[in-house]
């Protein structure tokens, strides 16, 4: 709170996320909606459901909320998808509001990085701090845990929902992102939600196969014929040709592992 | 990971009783079983495949879901 006051005024990048939405909840306590803005950044990486609970949390919480298209995917050197290709994607972001907060007279924008965010592959915090943008969850020390813990506490119902990182982050890293191949992963993972898989997930894109990430709890639940089929089929109706189950099961960051810009 | 890392893993899971053929796709090693694929539900048997993989080379381990039939016509985009 006091954070926010020696501010004064602040433009939030908002995603709905767990992150995010505590960023923008304590924002508004401490600065009130006059001086808050959350704005969203909507692009075909942005999942639908996401954008939907976005909107949805916004209005529950009162919060002022601004969306603003976002084209990194007609910049070839995102579509390329590079390691770095967060880069890309966050420059395009913070470029399209930053004069967003200049016209509203916004002090000082921020995003939802937390302490546990700084470290490992984030090319994207770069393009953040090239444009002065801030990450007060990160600066403060606030990790996850202790995120989803003060989210509960504030009865934000974001605070036990899994991370929900952008639909490109499903694309290894070197095959081009295209909209249609990010609409197929959608539909992939709402055919799963559909289906009763709960908890992380990620559908990746290995061109014919899709290699479905669940929590490893979950998989021998899933690894049972009766239940397999019906994963497969809801994975094949979306558009992929095979389905695979990663046997073990969610890792964030999976991609970078198998990218070599992370270790096992 | 080249096709070969793919045969050399098949077998060693053949010698633990692990009937699957092996596709190697770069780390990633997809597995189509040949026998009960329900023995992928048991964890040890999961760990024992993914600590095999893992000395073949493989980061990445799945199993293919079989049991209906392909769809036509869903190739990448």
């Amino acid at each position: 709170m006091d954070w926010f006051r020696e501010q004064g005024s602040a433009l939030v990048g908002f995603s709905g996320g767990v992150d995010s939405t505590y960023l923008a909840a304590v924002a508004l306590d401490a600065l009130g909606a006059g001086s808050v803005l959350a704005v969203i950044g909507r692009s075909a990486s942005y999942p639908e459901v996401q954008w939907e609970n976005a909107i949805a949390l916004a209005h529950r919480i009162g919060l002022p909320l601004l969306e603003v298209v976002t084209d990194e995917m007609n910049d070839p050197r995102y579509a390329a998808n590079p390691s770095n290709r967060c880069y890309f994607c966050k420059s395009e972001l913070w470029t399209r509001l930053i004069p967003v907060a200049r016209e509203r007279g916004l002090a000082v924008i921020v995003d939802g990085t937390n302490a546990d965010d700084i470290g490992g592959h984030r090319p994207g915090r770069q393009a953040a701090s090239e444009r002065e943008v801030r990450s007060p969850l990160a600066e403060l020390g606030f990790g996850k845990d202790e995120i989803r813990r003060l989210s509960r506490a504030r009865g934000l119902p974001s605070w036990s929902q899994p991370a929900s990182p952008c639909l490109s982050s499903r694309i290894p890293y070197g095959t081009a992102i295209t909209a249609e191949r990010l609409a197929r992963v959608e539909r992939a993972e709402a055919a799963l939600r559909r289906v009763g898989v709960t908890g992380d997930l990620r559908v990746r894109d290995h061109d014919d196969l899709a290699r479905i990430e669940m929590p490893a709890e979950s998989l021998a639940g899933w690894i049972d014929p009766d239940r397999a089929v019906v994963l497969a089929v809801a994975v094949r109706e979306a558009g992929f040709a095979r389905v695979s189950l990663d046997l073990r099961g969610f890792r964030s960051g999976s991609l970078n592992i198998l990218g070599g810009v992370a270790t096992p | 990971m080249s096709a070969g890392g793919g045969a050399a893993l098949g077998h060693a899971l053949l010698a633990r009783g692990i009937r699957a053929s092996v596709e190697a796709r770069g780390s990633l090693a997809v597995l189509l079983p040949l026998s009960d694929p329900e023995a992928f539900a048991d964890a040890a048997v999961r760990d024992q495949v993914l600590a095999l993989a893992r000395e073949h080379g493989f980061t990445h381990v799945a199993v293919e879901l079989l049991g209906a039939p392909r769809v036509s016509g869903t190739n990448a985009p």
